[in-house]
C-alpha cells in the first residue's frame, strides 16, 4: 500500500492538471478523460485508483452486504456430519445393565442419607466417593488443592495458568477435595485417557448433584467389566465448593505438571492431620487401597462433564443440553458435539438444546426478516426446484437466537461450564446436562433416568475410544445455529471480511484528498518544507499512539486498583475511570497537538480507520466474534465520523448517537438491555463483568482498552476538532 | 597361402557348425517358453490382501480372513498361501472377543483360530512388499514361507479389500497401489512365467477401475464396483460395535459355502451368483484376457487345488518310462529345487518322482546341449559294430594325415 499512495497522489494531482478541476469527485468522467493521455498503470493499480475514488459508495456497499451477509447466516447453516470414520457413534448396543443402575440407586441413597446426617459432609462425601470407586475395581486417590484468587496479573495474561499458581500459605480451610477414580484399559497402552467429571458440592449437595454422581456411577460400574477399553477412564469427582472450574483446573494443573519430590504434596500433608480422615467412621480398608499420591493416566483424548440441570423440563422427553464455549472463543472440535447430539437424538430419544437468547425468540423485527428470507426462498424454489434455499420462519428465528448466544459467549471469552478448563490443555471437553422431564420423581422414573444418562454417557465413551487419533477432522472454527447446524469459518469469515473491507479503502481515499488539497493551501507558505510533506501523517500518528498507549495504560490500572484494600466495586469502578481520564489529561496536556491545520482531522480520521482496520484482523485471528460485534460498533463509527463545525446538524447527531452506543461501557448495557439479562445494579454488575474477563484472561478485555477505547476517544477528538 | 587358407575354411566351418548348434539350441529355449500357455496346470497358489489398518476398518480384515478360510477348505494348503494382513484387529484393544474375529454377528465361527499363518503383518504391508511379492524380487533373508514360488503351470488367486479410489487401492492409510503397478507386476510375472492363469479379485470403491490397465493374457479380474460405485459392508455386529464384512465378500463366502472341493461350480456361475441388488454395486468381470469358456472353468481351478490326475498303468513305470512324465518337468531351472513342496499335492505321477534320480530327468527338459549330448550318445550307443567303427575311424585319421602333409609339402 505504501507504494501505492505515491501513485495516487499523482494521479490525482494529474487528473487535476489535465481536467482543469480540482474536484475530483467525479472520477469517472476524469479518468474517461485521461485515459489516452497518462501512462497506463498495471490493471490491479488501476482497479485500486477505481475504488478509492468510490470509496463513498463502497463503504456503503459493503457495510451494508456484511451486516446482511450476517442476518443471512441462519439460512447458510449446513447441516453437522460426523467427519471422523473411527468414532462410529452408535455402532455397539449400550451394554449398561440392571446390575450396574440398581448399584448407582444404592449409591444414591447412600449419599441421601449421608446427605440427611449432615456431619462433616465435606469430608464424609469423599470419603463414600472413594470406597465406591475402589470397591468397583478403581484405582483412587483424593486431589486436595487449594483455591487461587482470581486476581488480575497483567504480566501473566497469556501465559498458561502454571506461570501464576504462586502458592501462599493459607488456612487448611481454604483445601478442598477432589476424589478421582481410574481405570486401567485392560489391553489398552495406557497412552490415552477420556476423563468424567462430576463436579458436585459436598458442603451442600443437592439432589441434581446427587444424581450425576448416580450417573457416572453407574457408567464406571459398566466400564470396570467391559473388555473393549483402549483408553483409560479417569472419574473425576471435583469438588466444587469454591467454584466448579477452580477444582476442574486445579486438578487439570497438578495432572500436567508433575513434581518431584516431596514439593507438591507438602501443603495438602500440612492439612491432613487436620481434615479428620483418619477418625473417620468408615471402614479403615479405604486407607489402604487410596492413597493421596497423584495417579494419572494417558493424554486426555475428551472430556465430558456430565450434569443435571436444576429445572425440571416440560413437555415428553428429557432433555440435553450442551454446553460447549471454552475461554476466547474457543470450540470443541465439532465431531465431539457431533456424536454426543447423534447419540442423544437416534441413540436415547433424548431432545439436544443449545444454549440460545429466549429473549430474541418473538422480536418481531427477527420474524419480519424470517418471513422475508421464507419468501424469497419459495420464489426461488417456484422458479428453479434445484434452489434449496430458504428456511422456515420458525427456524429461522431459532437459529438466530442461538447464533447470538453462541456469537456473544465466544465474544465475552468466558467458558459456560467447567469443560473451559481443559480447553485450556488443549482436550476437547464438553459439558452434557441432562433434565429430566418436569412431572414425576418417583423411583421408576429414577432407574429410567440413570438407564437413559448412563447410556448416553457410555455410548459416548466407546465411540471416543475407538478414536485413534486426537480429534482433527471435524471444525474447530465454527458457530451453532442448532445442535445439528452449524455455520464454519469460511461462510461467516465473509460477513466480517464485508464490515472491514471499506476501512482501508477510506483510509487511503482520505489520505489522498488530504495530500491533495495540501498544493492549494500551503502555496503561500515557504517551500523548504515541501520534501517532509508526504510525512504530514506522522503528526495524527503521534496522536494515536498516544492514545493507544493510554489504552494501554488503563487495562494494567485494575491490576493497582486491586492493591487498595477494602474497596466496594462501585468505588473501584470510580476510580478507575477518573484515574483513565487524569492520564488522559496529562498526556494531553504534554504532548498536545503541536499544529493544527485546517486539514488536520482527515489524515487523523485516516490512521484512525487504519489502526482500527489493523486492530479489528488481529482480533479476529484470535477472537472472531468479539471482532465481529467490535466491527458492528466501530465501524459504522469511524467511517461517518467528521467534526461537528464541518458536518451538518443531522449528521453530527446521528455521529453523537453512534459514539454514545460506541463506548465499551453503554454497549454493554445496550447489549443487556436489549436481549433482557439484567440482574444486580448497572454499575457493580459492570465491574464484574469486568473482573470475570480478567478472570479468564479473556481477550477481550486486552481488545475493549487496546482497540475499541482508544478508537473511541480519537472519534470524540475528530468530533470535537476545531477546524 | 591355400593351405592356410583351407585350414582357416576348415575353422570356419567348424565354429559355424557350433553357432548353428548353439542358435538351434537357443531357439528350441525360445519356443519353451513361447508355449507356456500349453503348459500343464502344476499347482495353486494364493495372494490374500488386507491393506486397512485402523479398529474402523475391522471388516477388511475379516474379509481376508474368510477368503483364506475358503481356500484352505478347498485344498490350497497354507505353505501356499501368502496372507498379508495390514492391522492386527483380534489383539486391538477395542476387541469385545480378544484374539477372536469374526464376520458374522452370529459369532459362530472363529476366523482367527490356531492354524491361521500370517506372512506379513502390520506395518510389513506396503506396495512395495506386495510387488515383490508378485514378482518374486525379494533379498536374500526373505524367508521361503514369505515368497510366491509359483511356476509357470501355477493358477494363482489374487484377492485384495481395502479402501479404493478411481485406478488405485489404499495400503496403510500411508501409500497406494495404482492400476498400472498391478499391470505391470502382472506383466513381469508373466514374462518371468510366474503363472499360467491369475484371478484378480477385489472387493473396494470403484474396483473396475484397477484392472484397466492389465493386457497379460491368462489374467481374469474381478471387481466389486464398477467405476463411480462404492463397496458397501453388509452388516454392523452391534455387540463388537464394527462392521464384520463386506456385501462383495459376503456374497462371496456365501456361494463358496455350497461347495466342496470335489464340486464343478463354474467360474461363469460364481460370476452371475453377484446380484446388483444385493451387493448395492455392480460386480464387474474382466474375461477378455482369459482364452477359456468360463462356463467350462471350474473355480476350484483357482479357490481350490485340484489338479487333472493323469493314469499310468503301472506304479513303477514311471521310473523307466520318461514319456509320461515329460510335461511335469518341463519347468524352469529355477523350480527344480521346488520338488518337495510339489509332492505333497500334485498328482500320483509327481509323487513318483520325488524318489526318482532328478538330475537326469530336469536337465533332459531343460537343458538343449545336455538334450543333444544325450541324443549323440544314443546315436553312439545304437552302433552294434564298434570295432568296425574304429577301423573306419583309423582309415580316416590316415587320409587326413597323409592329406595334410602332402599340402604342407
Amino acid at each position: 500500500m505504501s507504494i501505492n499512495y505515491p501513485n495516487i497522489s499523482q494521479t490525482n494531482r494529474r487528473k487535476e492538471l489535465v481536467a482543469g478541476r480540482s474536484d475530483s469527485r467525479s472520477p469517472m468522467a476524469s479518468t474517461a478523460e485521461t485515459e489516452g493521455q497518462k501512462p497506463k498503470h498495471r490493471p490491479i493499480i488501476r482497479i485500486g485508483i477505481f475504488i478509492i475514488a468510490h470509496s463513498f459508495l463502497v463503504s456503503v456497499v459493503c457495510c451494508t452486504a456484511g451486516v446482511l451477509a450476517l442476518l443471512l447466516l441462519p439460512v447458510l447453516a449446513k447441516k453437522t456430519y460426523v467427519s471422523e470414520n473411527a468414532l462410529m457413534p452408535g455402532s455397539a448396543t449400550p451394554m449398561l445393565s440392571d446390575q450396574d443402575v440398581s448399584g448407582a440407586t444404592r449409591f444414591i441413597n447412600e449419599l441421601t442419607s449421608l446427605k440427611l446426617k449432615s456431619w462433616n459432609m465435606g469430608i464424609e462425601i469423599p470419603r463414600l466417593i472413594a470406597l465406591h470407586m475402589s470397591n468397583l475395581g478403581g484405582e483412587v486417590n483424593y486431589h486436595k488443592f487449594q483455591t487461587q484468587p482470581n486476581n488480575l496479573h497483567p504480566l501473566y495474561f497469556f501465559t498458561s495458568p502454571d506461570a501464576e499458581a504462586n502458592i501462599v500459605n493459607k488456612t487448611c480451610q481454604s483445601y478442598a477435595t477432589n476424589t478421582v477414580g481410574i481405570i486401567r484399559a485392560p489391553r489398552g497402552d495406557g497412552k490415552e485417557a477420556i476423563v468424567l467429571v462430576t463436579p458436585y458440592n459436598p458442603v451442600n449437595l443437592t439432589q441434581n448433584e446427587v444424581l450425576s454422581l448416580g450417573i457416572a456411577y453407574s457408567v464406571f460400574s459398566l466400564l470396570t467389566q467391559v473388555s473393549w477399553l483402549a483408553k483409560d477412564i479417569i472419574w473425576l469427582a471435583a469438588d466444587s465448593q469454591y467454584g466448579q472450574y477452580n477444582s476442574v483446573a486445579a486438578w487439570l494443573r497438578d495432572y500436567h505438571t508433575p513434581s518431584f519430590g516431596g514439593h507438591g504434596k507438602l501443603h495438602a500433608d500440612n492439612c491432613h492431620g487436620t481434615s479428620g480422615m483418619h477418625e473417620s467412621k468408615l471402614d479403615t480398608f479405604v486407607e489402604t487401597e487410596v492413597s493421596d499420591t497423584f495417579r494419572r493416566a494417558g493424554t486426555m483424548a475428551a472430556a465430558f462433564v456430565i450434569k443435571v440441570a436444576n429445572t425440571g423440563e416440560e413437555g415428553e422427553q428429557d432433555a440435553l443440553n450442551i454446553y460447549a464455549e471454552a475461554s476466547n472463543g474457543q470450540m470443541p472440535n465439532l465431531d465431539l458435539i457431533n456424536v454426543v447430539s447423534y447419540l442423544a437424538v437416534h441413540g436415547q430419544g433424548l431432545r439436544v438444546k443449545v444454549e440460545k437468547l429466549v429473549s430474541l425468540l418473538d422480536s418481531k423485527w427477527l420474524n419480519f426478516i424470517g418471513e422475508m428470507l421464507e419468501s424469497v426462498g419459495k420464489i426461488a424454489r417456484s422458479l428453479n426446484p434445484q434452489w434449496k434455499f430458504g428456511i422456515p420462519v420458525q427456524e429461522y428465528v431459532e437459529g438466530s437466537a442461538t447464533l447470538v448466544s453462541s456469537l456473544y459467549n465466544q465474544a465475552i471469552g468466558v467458558p459456560t461450564g467447567s469443560h473451559g478448563a481443559f480447553r485450556d490443555y488443549q482436550v476437547d471437553a464438553i459439558t452434557l446436562e441432562i433434565s429430566p422431564k418436569l412431572s414425576s420423581s418417583t423411583k421408576a422414573r429414577q432407574t429410567e433416568f440413570l438407564f437413559r444418562g448412563g447410556r448416553l454417557i457410555e455410548g459416548v465413551v466407546r465411540s471416543v475410544n475407538n478414536l485413534l487419533e486426537k480429534f482433527h477432522q471435524s471444525f474447530f472454527l465454527y458457530l451453532l445455529t442448532a445442535s445439528n447446524k452449524f455455520i464454519s469459518v469460511g461462510v461467516y469469515m465473509i460477513a466480517f471480511l464485508l464490515l472491514v473491507a471499506p476501512l482501508p479503502v477510506v483510509a487511503a481515499s482520505l489520505f489522498s484528498d488530504a495530500t491533495k488539497s495540501k498544493p492549494d493551501s500551503q502555496k503561500h507558505k515557504s517551500t523548504s518544507s515541501e520534501p517532509f510533506q508526504s510525512w504530514r501523517w506522522l503528526y495524527p500518528t503521534k496522536t494515536i499512539f498516544l492514545v493507544h498507549l493510554w489504552g494501554a495504560i488503563v487495562s494494567l490500572l485494575p491490576y493497582f486498583i486491586y492493591q487498595i484494600p477494602d474497596c466496594q466495586p462501585t468505588s473501584r469502578l470510580l476510580i478507575w475511570a477518573s484515574l483513565s481520564i487524569i492520564i488522559l489529561a496529562i498526556l494531553h496536556s504534554f504532548f498536545g497537538p503541536s499544529s493544527t491545520h485546517l486539514q488536520e482531522w482527515v489524515l487523523l480520521k485516516s490512521v484512525t480507520v487504519s489502526s482500527l482496520f489493523i486492530g479489528l484482523c488481529l482480533m479476529s485471528v484470535i477472537n472472531f466474534a468479539t471482532a465481529e460485534i467490535g466491527a458492528l460498533i466501530l465501524v459504522p463509527m469511524c467511517l461517518m465520523i467528521k467534526p461537528w463545525k464541518v458536518a451538518g446538524k443531522a449528521h453530527s447527531a446521528f455521529n453523537f448517537l453512534l459514539l454514545t452506543i460506541g463506548f465499551p461501557g453503554a454497549a454493554f448495557f445496550v447489549v443487556k438491555g436489549a436481549f433482557g439479562v439484567r440482574n444486580g445494579s448497572g454499575l457493580v454488575e459492570f465491574w464484574y463483568w469486568v473482573e470475570s474477563l480478567w478472570a479468564w484472561n479473556s481477550a477481550t478485555y486486552i481488545y475493549i482498552c487496546m482497540v475499541h477505547l482508544p478508537c473511541w476517544v480519537l472519534c470524540i477528538c475528530i468530533l470535537l476538532h476545531s477546524c | 597361402m591355400t593351405n592356410r587358407n583351407l585350414f582357416s575354411r576348415f575353422t570356419l566351418t567348424i565354429v559355424t557348425a557350433i553357432t548353428v548348434s548353439l542358435s538351434s539350441s537357443f531357439l528350441h529355449f525360445s519356443h519353451a517358453a513361447s508355449s507356456d500357455s500349453s503348459s500343464v496346470h502344476t499347482n495353486n497358489w494364493a495372494v490374500l490382501v488386507c491393506t486397512s489398518r485402523f479398529w474402523f476398518n475391522y471388516r477388511h480384515m475379516a474379509n481376508t480372513l474368510s477368503l483364506y478360510r475358503t481356500v484352505k477348505r478347498l485344498g490350497i494348503p497354507d505353505e501356499r498361501i501368502i496372507l498379508m494382513l495390514a492391522d492386527d484387529m483380534a489383539c486391538n484393544a477395542r476387541n469385545k472377543y480378544p484374539a477372536q474375529v469374526f464376520n458374522n454377528e452370529n459369532h459362530r465361527l472363529n476366523l482367527y483360530g490356531d492354524n491361521v499363518e500370517v506372512d506379513y503383518r502390520g506395518y510389513e504391508v506396503t506396495v512395495e512388499n506386495f510387488l515383490r511379492v508378485l514378482t518374486g524380487r525379494h533379498e536374500n533373508a526373505v524367508p521361503r514361507s514369505k515368497r510366491l514360488l509359483s511356476d509357470e503351470g501355477s493358477h494363482i488367486l489374487l484377492y485384495m479389500t481395502g479402501h479404493g479410489g478411481d485406478e488405485f487401492l489404499k495400503f496403510q492409510d500411508a501409500d497406494e497401489l495404482q492400476s498400472h503397478d498391478l499391470a505391470d507386476a502382472v506383466k513381469q510375472m508373466k514374462e518371468k512365467r510366474r503363472f499360467k492363469e491369475l484371478l484378480i479379485m477385489v472387493d473396494t470403491c470403484q474396483a473396475a477401475t484397477l484392472f484397466s490397465q492389465l493386457h497379460s493374457p491368462g489374467v481374469l479380474a474381478i471387481g466389486s464396483s464398477m467405476k463411480g460405485e462404492n463397496s458397501y459392508s453388509h452388516h454392523l455386529d452391534s455387540d463388537v460395535g464394527v462392521s464384520v464384512v463386506d456385501r462383495f465378500t459376503f456374497y462371496t463366502l456365501a456361494f463358496f459355502e455350497t461347495l466342496n472341493m470335489y464340486d464343478n461350480a463354474s467360474l461363469s456361475s460364481l460370476f452371475s451368483s453377484y446380484n446388483p441388488n444385493l451387493l448395492l454395486s455392480t460386480a464387474y468381470y474382466r474375461t477378455d484376457l482369459y482364452q477359456q469358456q468360463m462356463e467350462k472353468v471350474p473355480v476350484t481351478n483357482f479357490f481350490g487345488s485340484v489338479m487333472k490326475t493323469i493314469h499310468t498303468g503301472s506304479a513303477y513305470r514311471g521310473v523307466s518310462g520318461k514319456d509320461g512324465n515329460q510335461a511335469k518337468f518341463d519347468v524352469s531351472s529355477d523350480q527344480s529345487y521346488d520338488k518337495d513342496a510339489k509332492s505333497i499335492t500334485t498328482s500320483s505321477d509327481a509323487e513318483k518322482q520325488v524318489d526318482h534320480p532328478e538330475t537326469n530327468a530336469v536337465k533332459r527338459g531343460t537343458c538343449p546341449h545336455a538334450d543333444l549330448w544325450n541324443v549323440i550318445v544314443e546315436k553312439v550307443q545304437s552302433i552294434k559294430d564298434v570295432d568296425s567303427i574304429v577301423n573306419y575311424g583309423f582309415v580316416g585319421l590316415l587320409t587326413l594325415v597323409a592329406v595334410s602333409t602332402w599340402q604342407s609339402s
